[in-house]
């Protein structure tokens, strides 16, 4: 068994909001051609609706460019994918981004920037974390839809018919990923860490609702990490608005449109510092990975995957047409972490939010009854270390721990 | 490997930036769960009328608490309601007995079903 997976205690996810691939990590493909992101001379336009080309540009601002926030809902993303296509036979092209955008404004010039994307030193943090351990250039949104049922997906393996934010139901028999792991018979131990109560969690429906053992806030996190005193699967979410608390002035940590991307830099290299820092960063992987794509151009037509078994709760999601979980959002940012894992790492095989609980589920528990399809069928970014494991695909694949691994002095 | 700097973000902070669509579904999920907790848990706030995202994160910590208290109190309150002498230690022990005399029962019904039946 490689020693990375054996050693392998502790599994931590930050999911952040709202930004995608190319406009995060797509200047990454100039420094590393492995990495499918944008580099000048590729030929990937946009039309404005004046049917001029648009191309991507390393013009990304942290704050203030992006507003209004970008339609990130059901029917405005089948418009980015399918350029406006509507009816059977209408292939994706990636083609409606600016169109889409444009429809927010009505201003041309304004509506070009949604092809606008981060350069390397913009992103000193989240850009390092992808150049030092394992990119993921097929990790897609598990619905091309918004934040509530994509985060679904990374709790349950599934939006049980959702495409939109309003409340659900959790059907059973199937469960929280959470749930599972604290009611299996060999306990295991599960937390949900929320920035602090006046953020909360994006997960209110079922989980904090009937389930208020299972959170903790950031805070709790931080000294967890220090004290080595992470459960073994941990959720972690972001400050999701800018508000004051009895300690002082809170700004928003989850670069969702129009919060401050640097605010956001802060929190990941903070969560990447205190667990590198910590006793257990030999027996903890880190993946940090965005919700959906917040509206924001790729140039990836996301795969079509196994249909979920929910059939969707709108006959009609708003774009003339069902939808049946049969195809996968658009591309986001995702990084797994770890000391194990060989710097300049580059996975090309395809992942969504159900690739969470199933990698969770499979590792800390040898699988679960009754899961969803889409997880039953999602690929794990962390293989199994039971024998049951597909060692070929282990990223934590190093015989030595590495002692180069980056540090960040983060400037208060 | 040095360092590498993490720059303070010149973050224009603005509570009252008007409300995202994603702080509204929240709201929205929490006015749910709001409706179902007793009335000494309500916040008082009028959560249609939420437009800034000061004013979310305001009905947000405060029904977030109030679904921690609730919680916290009946959990408080069942183990209030074990006898004195029972408490602590002992009531591990209570519930033990009561999960053992839970299965034995649950066993002689089994031996008394129809299909176990002596003919």
């Amino acid at each position: 068994m490689p020693p990375g997976l054996d050693q392998l205690k502790h599994i931590v996810v930050l999911m952040m909001e709202n930004r995608s691939f190319d406009h995060m990590l797509g200047s990454l493909k100039a420094v590393n051609p492995a990495i499918d992101g944008y580099i000048d001379s590729d030929p990937f336009t946009n039309p404005d609706t004046n049917k001029n080309p648009v191309k991507p540009q390393a013009l990304a601002e942290f704050q203030g460019q992006l507003n209004p926030d970008p339609d990130h809902h059901f029917p405005a993303v089948d418009v980015q994918i399918y350029g406006g296509q509507t009816g059977s036979g209408r292939v994706a092209n990636m083609q409606g981004f600016v169109t889409s955008y444009f429809h927010q404004r009505g201003d041309v010039d304004h509506s070009q920037k949604i092809m606008y994307y981060f350069k390397q030193s913009d992103l000193p943090v989240l850009t390092t974390l992808a150049l030092q351990f394992a990119v993921f250039n097929r990790w897609f949104a598990s619905i091309p839809g918004p934040t509530i049922c994509n985060r679904a997906f990374a709790h349950y393996g599934t939006s049980f018919g959702r495409v939109d934010m309003d409340p659900f139901d959790v059907i059973e028999p199937i469960k929280s990923i959470y749930t599972r792991l604290v009611t299996a018979t060999a306990k295991h131990s599960a937390k949900v860490y929320y920035y602090d109560t006046s953020s909360s969690t994006m997960e209110v429906a079922n989980l904090l609702q009937h389930q208020t053992e299972l959170f903790g806030m950031y805070s709790q996190f931080l000294s967890d990490c220090d004290k080595g005193l992470l459960p073994d699967y941990s959720f972690v979410e972001p400050n999701y608005s800018d508000h004051d608390t009895d300690d002082g002035e809170e700004v928003a940590s989850d670069q969702h449109p129009d919060h401050d991307v640097q605010a956001g830099e802060q929190l990941v290299a903070e969560v990447y510092t205190h667990i590198k820092n910590g006793p257990g960063w030999a027996s903890t992987a880190l993946l940090v990975v965005y919700d959906e794509h917040g509206g924001i151009f790729d140039h990836v037509v996301p795969p079509s995957c196994k249909p979920d078994k929910f059939p969707c709760s709108q006959v009609d999601p708003g774009t003339g047409q069902p939808f049946k979980f049969d195809r996968l959002g658009v591309r986001v940012p995702a990084i797994l972490i770890s000391p194990w894992i060989p710097q300049g790492t580059v996975v090309n095989r395809v992942f969504d939010h159900a690739s969470i609980p199933a990698t969770i589920s499979k590792f800390f528990l040898g699988g679960s009854p009754d899961v969803s399809p889409r997880e039953s069928n999602a690929d794990v970014f962390i293989e199994p270390n039971n024998g049951q494991g597909n060692l070929a695909n282990n990223l934590l694949s190093l015989d030595v721990m590495r002692n180069d691994c980056p540090s960040f002095r983060i400037r208060k | 490997m040095e360092p590498i700097d993490v720059p303070r973000p010149k973050s224009v902070r603005d509570p009252n930036r008007p409300v995202s669509s994603l702080l509204l579904a929240q709201v929205k999920h929490l006015r749910e769960a709001e409706k179902s907790l007793p009335p000494q848990y309500h916040s008082g706030i009028f959560s249609h009328a939420i437009q800034t995202e000061s004013e979310a994160a305001r009905y947000i910590q405060s029904v977030t608490e109030a679904i921690h208290a609730a919680h916290n109190d009946a959990a408080a309150e069942r183990i209030r309601k074990v006898p004195k002498g029972k408490r602590g230690i002992e009531i591990a022990v209570a519930d033990e007995a009561v999960e053992r005399r839970a299965k034995k029962k649950s066993r002689s019904k089994k031996k008394d079903s129809p299909s176990k039946r002596k003919k």
